[in-house]
């Protein structure tokens, strides 16, 4: 490595904003092409680096070290440095850094208008070429859409894109691929390194959990609360050797999906679905209805990428949508039941979901658990309080302050009172929409530990909305593969993991499997 | 919201607060009662004795002030009622009608509130009667109350929250007594404050051209079109009471946060 010039060498960075130091004694060499991955939970001081390498501090924030670039002198660090790198910033669609409500092309447009100083036109036909390199990336008339329209792999296609046409010298990314699917983020992964062996750029690449550790397969840089807790290369640390810490983090995440065979629980059916249509077109309602049958304590696992049906299926069950086709729930047909009966049976379902904005951003800790007690149950205050405490330390909420709202819960917390309030509702029925998405490592394993521990308890039947193999493997029994808007496979997760049969079923089993991108 | 805005709403509900203590000692704080005549020479300076000077008719500014702050008080605060009920709560309630009916209902409303509300309370005061202004100055208002409480309604009506609350059982009402509770706690109050800067505005300025308050229980906007005549020779005339009303506006905008709220 020590072959390529050195793009630039920090020494003793430290960033601090209102007394707290958000990142320590960091030291850093980069040389060009390299790659290096920051692994750490929030706080770890990622943020803090990139903002900083990025020229975009934060408002308050004090920064103290020294830098240099190439083989001049160091100087100090400033809070705006001037960089002679040309450095691209790529960061995550759930970032926000994009209007909505606005076409995604025009904005990327806008974006290369500025940074290459040429014409609108040129700029789109810039981002026309450099999305026609990439594999399986949406074509420029794709991105003519309103950003919250499209889907977050193929902005995320657009925002890579934009971040290579700048031609970096040094590419931040801010966890780019950490909202997607592993099959789309192994996609746009695959489209990364091969756009950075054709440029020649180096990577500074911020991961919360060691999917991209794995796919990389590059020196890693290990954070913990500001402090760098080690650093080695991707394949030393994933073999075990390594610091109690990045053992943790790793071991958060399956790193084996085969599970040995076990029979799924047989009780009462709870919830039957027969006949239903997801497809819109004719052909859709003679060939791909779906049937299935879920019982009490039985999980199954909805697995499939974004688009493929799964989330239609699951708003038919929610009432959130409705389409043709039986629903049983309970020994009653929700099709018969009028709008009321319906939102009555509904009473036991629970719903968890990674879905922005899930619970109401208004309500406090303690009403929004206690709402399903005072809706659907006429309980005392202190018997509803009971309820409540009992949940919250369930989930490790108790020492909250239950005054709070919902919003200046972090998403961790937010997930877990979503679990607090499934587990008052005492539901026959828990749906789970993409339960460990937007998770640091250490919280996915909490949460995937408080889920299954919660199945076990509650003997209600479970259904989980995945994308992720490791996911359905570690909540589920069962699962069905959806494609295009039908179910191309299903069975014991077991079996399906060992052998899968259909293509979608393998891509997708070893798209959840630590290992590097070809 | 940041605690910069939450420092000004306190300090505009604080003052506010004193306002309303004002106006209710109004008749103790006040040497002389509304309308005396003749209490000192005719256009006195300000001086020791008559702080805010006196009028043409020899009536003490400070006391007239005092009493038409009342007058505008009370009147800004039955007409801010008006517009919050007849706007915000109705938008709140309209928001749940059909998407159609509520689609086309909002944009008649907002066509209606792009008509200045002053217009509109002159026109609903001509149709109606003198004695209905400050119903006039509220329901000229209300549009863009309406508008605002609509819009939020829907919003939250149509946020995830609301879809995962359905999907899990609760109920319309349930979820209406919900949006209703932190509608009360996060919205009214501001939309009230709101409504009370702007209607002070209609109120005074409906005085001013005559539409409004009649002797003897004049308001601000009253005492300002009298001081008309004299305001070049004693300026202390118009001032204090044109200061009086900047100051209740500027406190119910503080009291709102500031907030210019959401354009119809």
């Amino acid at each position: 490595m020590s072959e390529r010039p050195l793009l630039f060498e920090l020494k003793d960075l430290r960033v601090a904003r209102g007394g707290k130091t958000e990142l320590e004694s960091f030291s850093l060499a980069l040389h060009a092409g390299e790659t290096v991955v920051l692994l750490g939970e929030a706080d770890s001081g990622k943020d803090a680096l990139l903002r900083n390498l990025g020229g975009f501090p934060d408002r308050g924030e004090q920064v103290a070290g020294q830098i240099r670039f190439g083989e001049e002198p160091f100087h100090f660090v400033t809070r705006r440095p001037r960089s002679p790198l040309r450095t691209a910033y790529l960061p995550a669609v759930a970032a926000k850094v994009l209007d909505p409500t606005a076409r995604a092309a025009e904005q990327f447009t806008r974006i290369l208008t500025r940074r290459l100083a040429c014409p609108q036109a040129a700029a789109r036909e810039e981002l026309r070429a450099v999305l026609a390199r990439f594999d399986g990336a949406p074509s420029v008339e794709t991105l003519d859409a309103p950003v919250e329209n499209l889907a977050p792999a193929t902005v995320t296609f657009g925002l890579l894109a934009v971040a290579a046409a700048v031609t970096p010298q040094l590419l931040l990314c801010d966890h780019p691929f950490a909202d997607l699917s592993p099959l789309a983020a192994e996609r746009l992964t695959r489209a990364l390194l091969a756009e950075q062996k054709r440029q020649g750029f180096a990577m500074i690449y911020a991961a919360r959990e060691p999917h991209p550790v794995a796919r990389l397969m590059a020196r890693t840089i290990v954070l913990r609360r500001g402090q760098v807790v080690e650093e080695g290369a991707a394949p030393q640390l994933i073999a075990g050797q390594t610091h109690s810490y990045t053992q943790a983090l790793l071991k958060a995440l399956p790193l084996d999906l085969s599970r040995p065979l076990r029979p799924s629980p047989r009780g009462e059916p709870l919830l039957q679905v027969q006949n239903l249509v997801l497809g819109d077109s004719a052909r859709a309602r003679r060939r791909d209805a779906i049937a299935f049958e879920l019982r009490r304590g039985a999980a199954m696992g909805l697995v499939g990428e974004p688009g493929s049906g799964r989330r239609r299926l699951l708003n038919a069950i929610l009432g959130l949508e409705r389409r043709p086709g039986r629903i049983v729930f309970d020994a009653v047909d929700l099709n018969l039941l009028s709008e009321t009966m319906a939102l009555r049976l509904r009473r036991r379902v629970a719903f968890v979901t990674s879905r922005d904005g899930a619970l109401d951003p208004r309500m406090s800790l303690w009403d929004t658990v206690d709402e399903p007690l005072r809706a659907h149950l006429s309980l005392t205050r202190e018997l509803a309080a009971d309820y409540r405490d009992n949940a919250l330390k369930r989930v490790g909420l108790a020492s909250h302050n239950g005054r709070a709202v919902v919003a200046a819960l972090s998403p961790f917390d937010q997930r877990r009172l979503q679990i607090a309030r499934a587990i008052v509702a005492a539901p026959l029925l828990v749906v789970i929409d993409e339960p460990l998405r937007s998770l640091d490592a250490l919280a996915q394993s909490t949460i995937r530990d408080l889920l299954a521990e919660f199945r076990i308890e509650s003997q209600a039947g479970f259904l989980v909305l995945t994308s992720d193999f490791s996911v359905a493997a570690a909540l589920c029994d069962d699962a069905m593969v959806f494609d295009n808007g039908r179910v191309v496979e299903r069975g014991p997760i077991a079996m399906l993991v060992r052998s899968p049969k259909e293509a979608t079923t393998r891509a997708l089993v070893e798209a959840a499997t630590l290992k590097p991108v070809a | 919201m940041s605690a910069w805005r939450r420092i000004l709403m306190a300090a505009g509900w604080s003052g506010l607060g004193l306002i309303a203590i004002a106006v209710t000692m109004s008749e103790f704080l006040a040497r002389w009662p509304a309308d005396a005549e003749r209490v000192g020479p005719v256009l006195l300076a300000p001086s020791e004795q008559f702080p805010f000077g006196t009028d043409l008719l020899g009536r003490d500014v400070l006391s007239e002030t005092l009493h038409a702050l009342s007058v505008t008080a009370m009147q800004a605060t039955e007409a801010a009622v008006i517009a919050v009920i007849a706007g915000a709560f109705m938008g709140f309630v309209a928001a749940r009608l059909p998407r159609h009916a509520a689609a086309i209902l909002r944009w008649a409303v907002g066509s209606f509130a792009a008509i200045p509300p002053l217009l509109l309370a002159i026109l609903i005061v001509a149709l109606t009667a003198r004695g209905y202004f400050g119903v006039a100055a509220g329901l000229a208002a209300a549009p863009l109350a309406f508008v605002r409480g609509f819009d939020r309604a829907r919003r939250d009506n149509f946020a995830n929250h609301a879809a995962y609350a359905r999907a899990t059982g609760i109920s319309a009402s349930a979820l209406l007594n919900r949006d209703l509770t932190y509608e009360f706690r996060d919205a009214l109050l501001p939309t009230l404050a709101r409504g009370l800067a702007a209607v002070a505005i209609i109120l005074s300025t409906l005085s001013f051209l005559g539409f409004g308050a009649t002797p003897p229980h004049r308001d601000l906007g009253l005492m300002i079109a009298a001081a008309k005549a004299t305001y070049f020779d004693a300026w202390w005339t118009a001032a204090f009471p044109a200061l009086a009303l900047v100051i209740l506006i500027l406190l119910a905008r503080l009291a709102a946060g500031l907030d210019e709220g959401e354009r119809p």
